[in-house]
């Protein structure tokens, strides 16, 4: 009879174990939305294109060295698909999720 | 891979791995999604990864602004924390990516930051950004 009890908890026990191990393997904290995000922003830039960056990264304090811009409506929270050029000339898109 | 170790290529992982949203797979990859995408189209994309000050717009395209070659220069900006993404493009660069096309790489790029995909969603909307740019001269 307790070869029924043994057996299932050692298969339970080594799954148990292979589960707990295949999950620490992989870096880093997975993203999830909603929950808060605390790493220092982070830039990169591929190594070819310029070389004003550092090993290809660089690192920004949150809010270090940017000032207030004046204020500009140009292109403050426009989702539509042809907007105005922002105020170099610039273009793109915004979204949210 | 220890922590610390440096990785072979362009990115620099700047903190320890641990401290990144990145493995350092996927840190590779995207140094490789970047660099494809600089040597197809001659345009220089980056990519920033953070806070954005309010107005994101604005912040981001201050960004842009910092770089070399802001005229040339295509910038995707995601802010996981105020779930936000900007996409900007140069002066030069928005003749060849269109609004449209960005906002097209935008929506493909949130629908995988809903999924918990930060790294697909960053490199495949790089992906699209450096398929729309056509070919360097």
């Amino acid at each position: 009879m307790l070869i029924y009890v043994i057996v299932p908890a050692v298969i339970f026990a080594v799954v148990a174990a292979l589960a707990m191990l295949g999950g620490s393997r992989r870096r880093g904290r997975r993203y999830r939305p909603g929950r808060p995000y605390e790493f220092t922003p982070v830039w990169f830039l591929s190594n070819a294109a310029g070389g004003a960056e550092p090993g290809g990264g660089r690192e920004l304090a949150a809010g270090g060295t940017y000032r207030a811009l004046p204020a500009t409506s140009a292109a403050a929270g426009l989702t539509v698909q042809e907007r105005p050029a922002g105020p170099r000339g610039t273009g793109g898109a915004s979204d949210r999720w | 891979m220890t922590a610390g170790s440096h990785t072979q290529g362009e990115v620099n992982p700047v903190a320890d791995p641990v401290d990144s949203p990145f493995t350092t797979r996927q840190l590779l990859r995207l140094d490789e999604a970047l660099r494809i995408a600089d040597e197809s189209t001659g345009l220089t994309y980056s990519l920033y990864v953070g806070e954005l000050d309010e107005p994101v717009r604005g912040h981001a395209e201050k960004l842009l602004a910092e770089l070399p070659a802001p005229d040339d220069s295509v910038l995707l900006a995601v802010s996981p924390g105020q779930r936000v993404l900007e996409i900007v493009t140069g002066a030069n660069a928005r003749k060849r990516i269109t609004d449209r096309d960005a906002k097209l790489a935008a929506l493909s790029m949130a629908a995988a930051f809903t999924g918990g995909d930060l790294a697909g969603g960053v490199i495949s909307g790089l992906a699209q950004l450096a398929d729309r740019g056509g070919r360097s001269r």
